[in-house]
């Protein structure tokens, strides 16, 4: 399968990737393992790629009480990240391991991922429980955003037309803290049929979100992660039906709180 | 239409034209004769058509040619120097790790990206790893011995 | 004739060029002048064609030619798949090929397809198996034009079709097919039995999956003669069919089967009627390389089965009665279903002693029924292997030991009123009995479990031919036109190598096409080692006749009185008396040479069958919450006649093993209620991947084979038919649940361990 005809262009710098974007139907392209997929099926059908892969937006790291992660940063590259090894962040690791495959990690980005917006993709459910924040950038200037905000639906994000995610920023978790992330995944595509990510601080106050099992991620918000799923529209499929999916979450939330607490422990 | 294209293929400079919608792996089949890299599931599944991109395994179904344009590009074509076998090869056949073979390419070059960062896999490494690389043939037991094999043998080739 | 070679575990002669990435397989050759096809597919699953407008295509730069039914050269009015490539009138299927494009690059081939506008007129798609048989339903097919029978079904296993009675029946006319197979009362039978248990049980759609995508790439001879260079299993079969589809002589079609990435039943004169078609229209070459989505929407998967099924046994364990309705969806496959074979392997390898089983072919708008690996032998396996486990339980006997008490032995009548050959069924169960897991069962954590089950495959024959050549350097080349699935041709080096006296090593074996070859059938129904390795056993020793006759005139020494020896020929207790192979063949191929050629032909028809038993136990951990199941560890014993190459006959072992895992967890082609397919790539349809595969211990029981070359027999197909119903039963005995449909998927479990309410069908 060959994507329609597309033409192709490399971003050298960000003023340069956004005079690219002016044009309608561009699409921005970093790893490409989201979007050349859907561009093979010719659901996506751009007239122009622009290729940001070689923009200096790569990176892991601390600044201050936040950690930094260039959007352009391989999973594979977190993978690899000294500056996760420690229990509050241990949510990410656990949940880039189960991503894609080696392949695709080599290639994926963690911005294109997230402006992609899969709703069964596993990161913005962690993204979501560690608080994290988006810093995006247009023609119009810098802003930041709440993950919590970014999603819109499925395949829908907050993004303008000419917009970029530059960074992600995680508030570094008190001291203290664990986090986890678990789930299911669709045995085909690996992506996820439900999934929790769990930060449970010393005092064992707990933020949870799920994905998979709606049209986005999302924080659950009010006291009882149970409950809130139980109130939630859940989607249900041929393979896996809502009622499943609703069980199946109460399940890995759990799962996630429980080892997130336990890792609570391991932090000095 | 077409645009020029140079990319480093097996340490040689190569030079074609591409529609900009062509993917890596056409490139290095129809206008390479590179055709080790092999296409099985057009879904950047299956890994058959896995190629080393600066070391690192990539689909090469899910790339354009374009976005290879200046970086070093293995393909299975290359990995024996001399006639002689990279030791991965040599380990797939003694240890009978392919059967119909259509995989094995991908499989030996996502091999060796593993191996080149961790020597010493455990079985439960070697099979994560490989969650990108379909075989039907041989329910992956002796594909994962030809990989743990190939890391004791290349482990001793570099003296420990 | 030596046979220190045979037995060692060797790599197969084709793996230097696979790790090499120099195997061409069919999408690798270069043709000038090709031309690439790309299909356009019926997005209906039961419809009227209209019309279809090809314009907006043509003016796509690149496109040559978009082609419809009307367009290519075919000879019959046929309804199978051969005989009408392309949809004429009706579209029987969503997915069936409806017209094609052909362009000069696959980009604008694909280009092309995406804008030829097709108009259909909706049909009632027929897609529910038990609604389509019943009177009074809709048909799937209204234009039915079937003529001549195709004669794919026997390539893959030799059964008849029952008997014919007298019993009538009110079926719908999307029945194609009714075998009963009876014997003996067997109501009565259960109606006397100590413990009786039933149930129904289901198996979707299942894929091949074969790595590489169909492929098939033809072009004319200056002579006009057609050559179709593709991945088939068999080339005589591709050809006869290519023949008869397009009106042409036999001398007039050349195949070239080139080498397959796998295929398991589903590559077969399947996808070279169309772009043979297209080469014939055009006068052009072209390539057809489906892309995966056309691969799993437009080919021949296995069949759904519904099986009702009872059995009985008494206190004992002796099994009395085997009652059975066994439902097979044969999708639009007019020409054979699986319900011959699979209502005759529904009794297992076991004794019964009354058995009534029906089968139905019933057709509907889904596929085209193909064959996969041990076709109809999994599905029946399961539900009976299934209810095994439940006697054996109501019984309080070991599920080993109950069937060992019924299994089948050389001369025991089997279900088609014939005596068994040699069977190696209580072999294989006593051997695993003896594994260590077997006695682990007792001490598991809780949610953990170990099922027991197995399974056989009764084995094909055709007769088939080979020629054995040696050269001036002593080497031997080794010609059959056998389609390598599964390393026969390795083993085909060591059967000639053992046969003539030469060192494998030595052997060469070649693949001949359709105008060069000897004859063979297609590579299927586990035959070829057992029918063509037996030509080639043959053949080798007509060269070794030859071989002697010259080493006898040089050493001036009777054949009778001398051997050979890792390519030497010497005198019976006097070895220094010799002469090599090698100086003998330079005595024959030279001008005035003295001696013929050192070649021989040989040929086999075998009668006899060669079934293989398989057994299989699993260990699984089940999570209660989520319904996943996890396989820990596997299993398998089987009865290989004779391991001519343990590398390669554990490689089959394994390899089926984990395509029965695929049946049990994970697999399944799903319809909408409109016929539509939801799982139409890898991202929909899981197959097992390296992490979800456990290790798979083998125990190889060699029950050698009368007629086959040392002992040998075909392999392949058995070892995948009991490994769903041991993981089935494995999750029996962790969760004290039985689930009676497969894929085990999580949703599944979990739904099955909340109803927890054992068996809810009514009897059959």
């Amino acid at each position: 399968m060959i994507p329609a005809p597309v033409r192709y262009a490399r971003a050298t710098s960000l003023e340069h990737a956004f005079q690219l974007l002016a044009e309608p139907d561009s699409k921005i392209l970093a790893g490409g393992q989201s979007l050349i997929p859907v561009m093979k099926l010719r659901i996506a059908r751009p007239s122009l790629v622009v290729d940001i892969s070689q923009l200096e937006l790569r990176g892991i790291d601390v600044r201050g009480d936040e950690l930094h992660v260039g959007a352009l940063t391989t999973w594979d590259e977190l993978l690899d990240a000294r500056e996760l090894e420690r229990p509050a962040l241990a949510a990410i690791g656990e949940c880039v391991r189960g991503i894609g495959d080696l392949q695709v990690r080599n290639r994926g980005t963690v911005g294109g991922s997230l402006a992609h917006a899969d709703p069964a993709s596993d990161m913005p459910a962690v993204l979501l429980a560690l608080g994290a924040t988006l810093q995006l950038r247009s023609p119009e200037g810098e802003r930041d955003l709440r993950v919590a905000e970014f999603f819109a639906g499925p395949f829908t994000t907050a993004l303008s037309a000419q917009e970029l995610i530059t960074h992600i920023v995680v508030p570094l978790p008190a001291p203290g803290s664990g986090s986890a992330y678990v789930s299911v995944e669709h045995p085909a595509s690996g992506f996820a049929l439900a999934g929790a990510a769990a930060l449970v601080g010393r005092d064992g106050v707990s933020r949870v979100a799920v994905t998979g099992v709606a049209g986005q991620p999302s924080l659950l918000v009010s006291g009882d992660p149970h409950e809130a799923l139980e109130a939630a529209e859940i989607f249900g499929d041929r393979f896996a039906s809502a009622e499943y999916r609703r069980e199946l979450a109460s399940v890995l939330v759990r799962r996630a709180v429980e080892r997130a607490a336990e890792r609570t422990k391991g932090d000095a | 239409m077409l645009e020029p294209l140079q990319l480093v293929v097996n340490g040689e400079r190569r030079s074609l034209d591409v529609e900009p919608r062509t993917l890596l792996v056409h490139a290095l089949r129809d206008g390479l004769g590179l055709t080790g890299a092999h296409i099985g599931c057009d879904t950047s599944q299956c890994g058959a058509c896995t190629v080393l991109l600066d070391g690192r395994a990539v689909k090469s179904c899910t790339l354009l040619a374009l976005q290879a344009e200046g970086a070093e590009i293995t393909t299975i074509e290359s990995l024996a120097s001399d006639g002689e076998m990279h030791p991965i090869q040599r380990s797939f056949v003694e240890n009978h790790g392919l059967q119909c073979g259509f995989c094995t390419p991908g499989l030996i070059l996502t091999a060796t990206d593993l191996l080149s960062r961790d020597p010493d896999p455990s079985d439960d490494t070697i099979r994560h790893s490989l969650r990108g690389n379909f075989c039907r043939c041989t329910g992956y037991e002796t594909i994962v011995e030809s990989i743990r094999a190939a890391g004791a043998e290349m482990r001793g080739s570099v003296g420990r | 004739m030596s046979e220190a070679h045979i037995g060692v575990a060797r790599p197969r002669i084709d793996a230097p060029d696979k790790v090499t990435g120099a195997t061409k397989f069919g999408a690798d050759g270069y043709v000038h002048g090709l031309l690439h096809a790309r299909l356009v597919l019926s997005t209906e699953a039961h419809a009227r064609i209209r019309a279809i407008h090809g314009d907006d295509a043509l003016s796509v730069p690149g496109v040559v030619a978009v082609l419809t039914a009307a367009d290519l050269p075919t000879a019959t009015t046929g309804t199978d798949r051969a005989a009408e490539p392309l949809a004429r009138e009706e579209v029987v299927f969503a997915g069936q090929p409806v017209a094609m494009v052909v362009a000069e690059t696959e980009a604008a081939a694909e280009d092309g397809a995406e804008v030829v506008m097709v108009e259909l007129e909706t049909l009632p798609p027929v897609v529910d198996l038990e609604d389509a048989m019943r009177p009074g339903s809709a048909l799937a097919r209204l234009v039915e034009k079937a003529e001549g029978g195709s004669d794919l079904e026997s390539i893959h296993a030799g059964v008849d079709h029952g008997q014919e009675d007298a019993e009538q029946e009110q079926l719908s006319a999307n029945v194609l097919d009714r075998v009963q197979r009876k014997n003996g009362d067997a109501a009565a039978a259960l109606d006397a039995s100590e413990v009786v248990v039933f149930g129904t049980f289901r198996t979707p759609w299942v894929y091949q999956a074969y790595l590489e995508p169909q492929v098939a790439t033809t072009w004319l001879e200056p002579s006009g003669t057609l050559v179709v260079s593709t991945g088939t299993q068999g080339s005589f079969v591709s050809r006869k069919e290519l023949a008869r589809a397009f009106g042409l002589p036999l001398d007039r079609v050349r195949v070239v089967a080139e080498p397959l990435g796998g295929s398991f039943g589903g590559k077969l004169a399947l996808i070279e009627p169309l772009a043979a078609g297209a080469t014939l229209a055009l006068r052009r070459p072209v390539r057809l390389v489906l892309t995966r989505g056309e691969d799993f929407l437009a080919t021949n998967p296995a069949s759904a089965q519904v099986t009702h099924l009872r059995v009985g046994a008494r206190k004992d364990g002796t099994f009395t009665g085997i009652e059975a309705r066994m439902l097979v969806d044969r999708g639009t496959n007019a020409g054979w279903g699986v319900e011959g074979i699979t209502s005759s392997l529904l009794v297992g390898p076991y004794r019964w002693e009354a058995h009534d089983i029906v089968g139905y072919g019933i057709q509907t708008n889904r596929f085209t029924f193909g064959a996969y690996r041990a076709p109809g032998a999994p599905t029946a396996a399961f539900a009976l292997e299934s209810l095994l486990d439940e006697l054996a339980e109501k019984l309080g006997i070991d599920p080993i030991e109950i069937r060992l008490r019924n299994a089948v032995v050389e001369g025991d009548i089997g279900i088609s009123g014939n005596a068994y050959p040699t069977i190696g069924a209580v072999e294989v169960l006593e051997r695993i009995r003896e594994h260590p897991l077997w006695s682990a069962r007792a001490s598991l954590p809780e949610n953990e479990g170990i099922g027991f089950a197995a399974g056989y495959w009764p084995g094909g024959n055709e007769p088939a031919a080979a020629i054995c050549r040696v050269d001036t350097d002593g080497t031997m080349t080794v010609v059959t036109s056998s389609v390598d699935m599964s390393g026969v041709d390795t083993g085909f080096a060591v059967i000639a190598a053992a046969a003539f006296g030469l060192d494998p090593n030595k052997v060469r074996v070649v693949f001949a096409d359709t105008a060069t070859g000897p004859y063979s059938g297609a590579s299927g129904g586990s035959k070829v080692t057992y029918t063509v390795g037996k030509a080639v056993e043959g053949a080798a020793r007509a060269a070794r006749v030859k071989v002697l006759a010259a080493a006898s005139q040089e050493l001036e020494i009777a054949p009778d009185d001398l051997e050979v020896v890792d390519g030497v020929v010497r005198a019976i207790g006097a070895p220094d008396r010799s002469i090599t192979v090698e100086e003998i063949v330079g005595k024959a191929l030279r001008y005035g040479g003295r001696y013929e050629p050192i070649e021989g032909h040989g040929g086999s028809a075998q009668t006899r069958g060669a079934p293989s038993v398989a057994a299989h136990l699993s260990h699984v951990r089940v999570d209660r919450d989520t319904g996943e199941v996890e396989l820990l560890r596997h299993v398998i014993a089987q009865d290989v006649g004779r391991a001519l190459n343990p590398a390669l006959v554990e490689g089959q072992m394994r390899g089926g093993a984990a395509q029965g895992m695929g049946w049990a967890l994970f697999e399944r082609l799903d319809h909408d209620e409109d016929g539509r397919l939801l799982t139409g790539s890898f991202l929909d349809y899981a197959i097992p991947v390296a992490e979800r595969v456990p290790e798979i211990d083998t125990l190889i029981v060699e029950v050698p084979a009368p007629d086959g070359p040392f002992g040998a027999k075909g392999i392949g197909e058995a070892p995948v038919v009991g490994a769903a119903p041991a993981i089935s039963n494995a999750v029996a005995a962790a969760t004290g649940v039985r689930i009676h449909e497969l894929p085990m998927t999580p949703p599944r479990v979990w739904q099955a361990l909340r109803q927890d309410s054992g068996p809810t069908e009514t009897p059959a």
